[in-house]
């Protein structure tokens, strides 16, 4: 899978494409490892591209949280379709991923 | 002479593997050596059985009248340019009378065992000979087909291992009907279940104790954390409520999950048969319903599930009564429905029957799951309270598919 990502300098918006699926997961999940250790750790993943998400791809945004806030920075989605939103509320991971509307919305406070 | 492990290896596949696996290397090879005929046969110790082929009957001979029983004595390519000339075989049926085979060669395929079991072959029926390259490209068709053997053959071991982890029978307590099934998207995954009974830890008595965890992901890699997920929830729920159990299996757990980006969704639920009190801990499951003739409601709970992060993970409490019907299931099944609880309610009520049985109920959701082409894996449990009366006839046992 190719996604998009533009550095803000003060944050990075990633925007994956398609379906966010075991075969994209680890991707995305890789260049988010390795965006943190490079000192970006205020992430946004932007969603509005992704009209599926299955666990795999909820696994590498769960895990990219984590990673993200030992770095004292966080991984905020943005823009999530009815699936998304679906998933992330049944699996109750919308309480530490909570979508917000847009990517603006999303860096409020940053 | 008893037949030897590689015979036992071949007489089990060719009794128990289903022959379109191979197939595509038997076309791949009479294809490749433009050959009007291409078989791979299993040696077993007195036939031998042509699983696949092309322009060749498929069935059993005798092993005495085939070319392959000779290919496995040897580790490498056996090629007769004309069978007729070689004293081993010009006597054969095949040789003498239709198809009057003359040209013939073989590599011989390895089990798990390692030992050869089989021969992946051509035939002609005019004499020829292969040239180098051609040798080289029968030997690797034969490697690919020997590692395809025994991928699978792993494959299908992990899912029978996976299936055996699953409860056996009825737990050992009155005044419960259960019946669980787990249908894997492929040979093993990520769902389980598991029930037991315990002791309360606070009130005394009998508790029955069910489990229903969904790993992410699928197959082979996701059920290595299905069954780590299952033993720690099992070593630890004897010794204490709910909520501390699921704290305890993320304490130990948490950091295989995490370093595999990874989580497990999970239900537990504690029961008392005589009371109904319904103890439950949904770590991010979500899917565990109550049906009733006139009532249908969710427990569920707003934790994560168990995987990098952690959470304060605690019990609530309910109560099923007699003529209510506790189902759990996995997303497989919710997925089918297109993730809607309306349209599950409403396919809950089909199998909302009192007289229906939890088997019945659980092999009638998980069929119509697969009928719907549920691409994940499906699980689905059912429970209800029976009367005391019936509770010595009505043992229901784990069946799975």
């Amino acid at each position: 899978m190719s996604f998009e990502e533009v550095d803000k300098d003060t944050y990075v918006v990633l925007a994956p494409e398609g379906k966010f699926n075991m075969v994209a997961a680890p991707t995305l999940k890789t260049r988010i490892d390795d965006l943190v250790a490079a000192g970006k750790a205020r992430l946004v993943v932007d969603l509005h591209k992704v009209d599926f998400i299955d666990s795999s791809g909820l696994g590498a945004l769960v895990a990219g949280t984590k990673v993200a806030r030992k770095q004292g920075g966080d991984l905020r989605v943005a823009a999530a379709g009815d699936q998304v939103r679906a998933v992330l509320k049944l699996t109750n991971l919308d309480r530490i991923l909570a979508p917000y509307a847009t990517v603006e919305e999303a860096l409020h406070d940053w | 002479m008893p037949p030897n492990t590689g015979q036992q290896e071949a007489n089990a596949i060719a009794k128990s593997v289903p022959a379109e696996r191979y197939d595509r290397f038997v076309r791949l090879a009479q294809a490749l050596f433009g050959a009007p005929m291409a078989a791979l046969n299993l040696i077993g110790n007195d036939k031998q059985f042509t699983v696949s082929s092309v322009g060749f009957p498929k069935g059993e001979i005798p092993v005495e009248d085939s070319v392959c029983h000779v290919t496995v004595l040897e580790d490498q390519i056996l090629e007769v340019r004309d069978l007729r000339e070689d004293n081993r075989f010009a006597a054969i049926p095949a040789v003498v009378d239709a198809p009057r085979l003359r040209f013939y060669a073989g590599v011989p395929v390895r089990g798990q065992s390692g030992q050869n079991i089989g021969a992946l072959c051509i035939l002609d029926l005019a004499p020829r000979t292969l040239g180098p390259q051609q040798r080289q490209l029968l030997g690797d068709l034969g490697a690919l087909l020997e590692y395809e053997l025994t991928v699978q053959k792993e494959m299908d071991l992990v899912g029978q291992v996976q299936q055996l982890m699953l409860p056996a029978s009825a737990p050992d307590i009155d005044g419960i009907e259960i019946a669980g099934r787990l249908h894997p998207a492929k040979e093993a995954g990520g769902d389980y279940f598991d029930w037991m009974v315990v002791d309360d830890p606070a009130n005394g008595g009998k508790r029955l104790q069910v489990v229903l965890g969904d790993v992410m992901g699928k197959g082979l890699s996701a059920s290595l954390f299905a069954s780590e997920a299952r033993a720690v929830m099992r070593g630890h729920a004897p010794f204490t409520d709910i909520g501390e159990a699921v704290a305890r299996t993320f304490a130990t757990t948490g950091r295989d999950f995490e370093a595999n980006d990874r989580f497990s969704t999970l239900w537990v639920g504690r029961m008392d048969p005589i009371t109904g009190t319904l103890d439950y801990v949904d770590a991010g499951h979500g899917l565990a319903i109550i049906v009733s003739k006139d009532r249908y409601r969710r427990l569920d709970q707003d934790y994560l599930p168990i995987g990098p992060l952690e959470d304060t993970w605690s019990m609530a409490s309910d109560f099923l009564a007699e003529d209510e019907l506790l189902i759990i299931m996995s997303d497989g099944l919710f997925d089918v429905v297109d993730d809607s609880f309306g349209e599950l309610e409403a396919r809950l009520r089909l199998v909302y029957d009192l007289k229906m049985s939890c088997r019945r109920i659980v092999d009638t959701l998980v069929t119509f799951a697969i009928s719907q082409g549920a691409t994940d894996d499906v699980t689905v449990l059912a429970i209800r309270r029976i009367a005391e009366l019936d509770a010595t006839t009505q043992g229901s046992a784990a069946g799975t598919t």
